[in-house]
């Protein structure tokens, strides 16, 4: 009976050490898996193809979560009239206070954010100066190799280009999601995306009384955003820092609570020059107060987090 | 259950979780040398929404399009895993787009309004005795 409950035990436990780096890849960056599946071992490495003997058999869905990157935001941003605000940025001198990961993670969302704003407005010499900002950050996260000194000196040396540095900024923080992915940092993900969402969000709302019809409704809009980014914050594991930037998020969601949506169906229609175009879709209604209590409490939060 | 049991468990954990590290990474290389140059002259997202996926897997993706601006959605997978399906569908989850009979891996669009919409994709099932994962990467770009 004793060695019966011992290779219970022992086959309980090889379940549990197994089971550990496959909860390690299938709750990864962003992704739920519906059912994940039981896995067969084997040790064959992928090859440089990215492809391999399938080590489960079982098949599953795979749930991503997404939200428009930072350099999207400042397009939309610029695109809908707003003025470049150089006095609304995080300051530069604030990035070697922060010392704990949470704190580095939002705070380099936020920075990214800034950057971004910074490109896409080409203030050149200022983008430069957030890329060295979200090195040092990246080097307290472990991941400074990410932002090497040759990628500053790309940036540096295309600094007039905006296209250049616009491509730089996304491959940098496509291979930054890539690496915590690996690394399993989601949570660092996952706050890095929460703060680049709100510094994006922050920045288009600083001057809402001179601000272009256009701006105002691509605001209300960001409540599709906010629910895009609450799924993603969602789908990773529980922690006290994801809590946290959840329940610093509520007032934020209270505030848009205020945006109406009115589904529509969509449809798509080719144009005459052959274009496919997605027309109909949700209706998006809002009013001038309800703009600025998302003002306020988007500052709210991203100065809790940026003091 | 003694040291010596533990110690072969522990190499195995630690041998899985740098075969399943080294995955990711690779497909990270997968997604860098064969997908992002598909999306030409749109600019990335900077989301990384990229697995490891076998036959009759399924992967969704949820995001918001912006109003007036174009769109390339990427559906890039090794090809051991053979022809991926996709469907766009809007939040009502009425079908916009299906990549069945369109020879395309990619779907290029405008959204008049800013909408969230579902991406659903799938990989085909295959009678094969051995089985193959590969990576899948679901990349979307955008432009003017």
């Amino acid at each position: 009976m004793k060695l019966k409950h011992d290779r219970f035990t022992l086959s309980l436990r090889l379940a549990t050490w197994m089971a550990l780096p496959m909860m390690f890849f299938f709750v990864g960056c962003g992704e739920t898996p519906e059912a994940p599946a039981a896995s067969s071992n084997t040790e064959t490495a992928m090859d440089e193809e990215g492809m391999m003997p399938a080590r489960r058999q079982k098949a599953f869905k795979k749930i991503f979560h997404a939200v428009p990157s930072p350099i999207e935001t400042a397009l939309l941003l610029e695109r809908s009239g707003i003025r470049f605000d150089a006095g609304a940025l995080h300051s530069l001198d604030n990035a070697s206070g922060y010392a704990t990961t949470d704190l580095q993670s939002v705070n380099l969302g936020i920075y990214a954010g800034d950057l971004s704003y910074s490109v896409i407005f080409n203030q050149n010499q200022q983008s430069v100066d957030y890329l060295n900002t979200c090195r040092r950050l990246c080097d307290g996260l472990g991941v400074g190799d990410i932002i090497s000194a040759d990628l500053i000196d790309r940036a540096n040396n295309n600094r007039d280009i905006r296209d250049s540095l616009v491509d730089i900024v996304t491959e940098t923080f496509y291979a930054l999601n890539g690496r915590f992915r690996e690394n399993g940092m989601e949570e660092v993900s996952g706050l890095m995306a929460a703060g680049g969402w709100i510094e994006g969000v922050y920045l288009g709302t600083r001057n809402l009384n001179s601000s272009t019809d256009d701006l105002k409704l691509r605001i209300a809009e960001q409540k599709m955003t906010l629910e895009n980014l609450m799924g993603l914050l969602r789908s990773y594991t529980p922690t006290a820092a994801l809590t946290d930037m959840m329940t610093s998020l509520r007032p934020v969601e209270a505030a848009f609570a205020g945006v109406t949506i009115t589904e529509n169906a969509a449809a798509a229609t080719a144009a005459e020059d052959g274009t496919v175009v997605i027309s109909g879709g949700p209706e998006v209604n809002y009013d001038e107060a309800t703009l600025t209590a998302i003002s306020e409490s988007i500052a709210a939060v991203r100065n809790q987090y940026a003091k | 259950m003694t040291a010596i049991k533990k110690f072969p468990l522990a190499v195995l954990a630690l041998v899985m979780m740098f075969t399943v590290a080294d995955a990711t990474a690779q497909c990270r290389t997968f997604t860098k040398k064969r997908c992002l140059p598909q999306l030409e002259d749109y600019v990335q997202n900077d989301n990384y929404n990229t697995a490891v996926l076998i036959p009759g897997d399924e992967a969704e993706l949820e995001l918001t399009f912006f109003g007036d601006r174009a769109y390339r959605l990427l559906v890039c997978g090794h090809p051991v895993l053979g022809d991926l399906s996709f469907q766009v569908l809007d939040s009502r989850g009425n079908g916009i787009y299906d990549s069945a009979d369109k020879e395309s891996d990619h779907f290029d669009f405008r959204v008049a309004n800013t909408q969230q919409m579902t991406i659903r994709v799938q990989v085909p099932q295959t009678d094969a005795v051995i089985q193959h994962e590969g990576c899948v990467s679901i990349m979307v770009g955008s432009k003017g």
